[in-house]
């Protein structure tokens, strides 16, 4: 039995339609280990934040399908879809998207909430999430008295509030300098020691050589490209 | 955290467009409750009004309109076209008692006041009156003035002082129990003394009359008309032509509270629109986390209502204040003069009702705002800067 925890099958999305239609994916095939650590990498504007929304559930393929967690999603209401993602995907987004009125505990209940869990359970769990990311003396900072580092801890925080199988990750270090990067990819990096899958959009060759497999994306293909995998190695 | 609680705090973000969307509609339900409120006082006091004339006909001049019934019930002055002859013949008709009434207009420091030529002993034992304190009128043709009960409080005015009527001074000889009508705020004298004062000699403004038997009212209305060529009004039917005048007043202010509240709401709509927009992104995260559009469409929704029912809370208590403090400024004239010293009569369903409006409002208002935000696709809103 496969330990995929996503699978897609020629995976096709397109934009738009006539003179302005869009292939954003022309058949994307591949398998995601449940527990494994994987980059996305490849050119700005040839398909990786795409693959992104559509392994996330944010989207709707054009063509083929995705599976997460065993299911097929493009079967799926949006309604249905809303939940898989409250459940199965935490999401973590280059400029930390935390609601800016709202403290950093309250950031976490938001995703608890959503999926439903009772307000009187929301706080414990919060503050259990917080510690997980060194944060538990921020809990009543609001995002705009933390750091950047800090606010992106809150929000992988935010995005193991119901502990999903997959951290969804677009350039969750983009926007940090390189101490603030460090402290996120080590709380990463333990996360994924402790079995969550992680599937990481980045530009950068130093995080991309940390993870244990890599999606080439070009031209809405997968590329495969041994040389250059080989060099990544060499930086790790 | 809940809905609630997150909505809360989007709505206090920005709080100056709060307050300001949240003004709008406070103004909006206070003045649609202050009509309501000044609407149900004025149909009460007619109601009373009109109970405590204490007559089953009426005799008006002839070619009276509803205008005329109004000021019988308020008070008001009437035209004096019913003669002595006119008064005699009616009261010779067996089975009914008749009682004139000369309605004038003084001004007491300069405050308009309802003066009543009555013929004393008749008038006090048709209205069952009481006097509080002084003397009832000693004689039919007794030269003073006995005040209503709110009148002689209002101007300070005992037995033994004297009060200005058409530049006369007339002696206070008493003070009548309260009513609760418009007879509180009358000043009554004796017929002879009203008609030589407003010079209208032999000459009434309208006869009240109460039959002995009721189910023959319409009966002796005729046997009136036979007698006299004078205007015959049933009591329900003066009844029903004031409440009429009275209640499209009513509702011509309540159509402009009406257009109060219409603005208010667009106030809404362009309040939530603008934050459907601010919050594109925000939308889209919450949708990353798992919230369905239902949700969203939701906590937009509830925001709204929240606008309504602070609205209609605020609009509520406004709208109090208002027509008690409203009501001795508008009683100047025919239509709503019934509403003097009535605040007694808001109900507390009306207030209730208001409040219920008003979240339906905010709600209406919400319905576009919120189905934009929640048709927003994830990545759309996701990716909006």
């Amino acid at each position: 039995m496969s330990n995929a925890i996503i699978k897609t099958q020629n995976l096709c999305k397109q934009y738009g339609s006539g003179a302005t239609l869009v292939q954003a994916l022309r058949g994307v095939d591949l398998e995601i280990e449940r527990g494994s650590f994987t980059c996305i990498i490849g050119p700005s504007g040839h398909g990786k934040s795409t693959l992104m929304h559509l392994l996330g559930g944010l989207d709707q393929p054009s063509g083929g399908s995705v599976a997460i967690d065993g299911q097929e999603i493009s079967s799926l209401s949006g309604k249905d879809l809303a939940a898989l993602r409250a459940c199965k995907i935490g999401f973590v987004f280059q400029f930390f998207n935390l609601l800016q009125s709202l403290t950093a505990t309250e950031n976490i209940e938001v995703a608890l909430m959503l999926a439903g869990v009772p307000d009187a359970l929301q706080q414990e769990r919060a503050r259990e999430l917080l510690k997980l990311v060194g944060l538990s003396d921020k809990a009543g900072a609001k995002p705009g008295q933390l750091s950047g580092g800090q606010q992106q801890r809150v929000a992988i925080a935010r995005a193991l509030a119901n502990d999903p199988p997959v951290l969804l990750m677009d350039e969750p270090t983009g926007n940090l300098d390189s101490a603030a990067e460090a402290e996120v990819m080590a709380v990463l990096e333990e996360l994924n020691r402790g079995g969550k899958t992680l599937i990481l959009v980045t530009h950068s060759n130093e995080i991309a050589a940390r993870a244990g497999n890599l999606i080439r994306v070009r031209d809405g293909l997968i590329e495969q490209n041994p040389a250059l995998d080989q060099q990544l190695k060499k930086i790790a | 955290m809940t809905p609630n609680k997150l909505v809360f705090k989007n709505i206090t973000r920005r709080r100056g467009r709060f307050i300001f969307t949240l003004l709008g509609i406070v103004i909006g339900m206070a003045s649609f409750v202050t009509f309501m409120a000044l609407g149900g006082s004025l149909k009460s006091e007619i109601e009373r009004e009109s109970a405590a004339l204490g007559a089953n006909l009426v005799v008006t001049p002839k070619g009276s309109c509803a205008y005329e019934q109004v000021s019988i019930l308020t008070g008001e002055q009437l035209p004096t076209t019913i003669t002595a002859e006119e008064v005699a013949s009616i009261r010779a008709i067996e089975g009914i008692q008749a009682i004139p009434y000369l309605a004038e207009r003084s001004a007491i420091d300069s405050r308009p006041v309802s003066v009543m030529g009555i013929l004393p002993a008749e008038t006090k034992e048709f209205k069952g009156w009481q006097i509080t304190a002084g003397a009832y009128f000693p004689t039919e043709n007794a030269d003073g003035a006995v005040l209503g009960s709110v009148l002689a409080e209002q101007f300070k005015l005992l037995p033994g002082s004297e009060v200005r009527i058409r530049g006369t001074m007339i002696p206070v000889l008493g003070v009548l129990e309260e009513t609760g009508g418009k007879d509180d705020l009358t000043v009554f004298l004796s017929m002879p003394v009203a008609q030589q004062l407003y010079k209208q000699q032999d000459r009434v403004s309208y006869v009240a009359v109460r039959v002995d038997k009721i189910e023959e009212v319409d009966l002796y209305a005729l046997k009136i008309k036979d007698q006299v060529s004078l205007g015959v009004v049933s009591d329900k039917q003066m009844l029903n032509s004031v409440l009429g005048i009275v209640g499209t007043v009513n509702m011509t202010l309540q159509l402009i509270a009406a257009v109060a509240i219409l603005a208010a709401a667009f106030g809404i709509v362009n309040t939530m629109m603008t934050a459907t927009y601010e919050r594109k992104r925000e939308i889209g995260i919450l949708q990353a986390m798992g919230a369905a559009r239902s949700t969203i469409f939701k906590l937009f929704m509830l925001e709204s209502a929240i606008y309504g029912l602070l609205g209609g809370i605020g609009g509520a208590l406004l709208g109090l204040a208002g027509s008690h403090f409203a009501a001795p400024y508008i009683s100047q004239n025919a239509a709503t003069s019934f509403v003097k010293g009535a605040q007694s009569s808001i109900d507390p369903l009306m207030l209730l009702g208001a409040v219920l409006f008003s979240t339906l409002v905010a709600i209406v208002s919400g319905l576009y705002p919120a189905w934009k935000a929640a048709k927003l696709s994830p990545v759309e809103a996701i990716s909006y800067e």
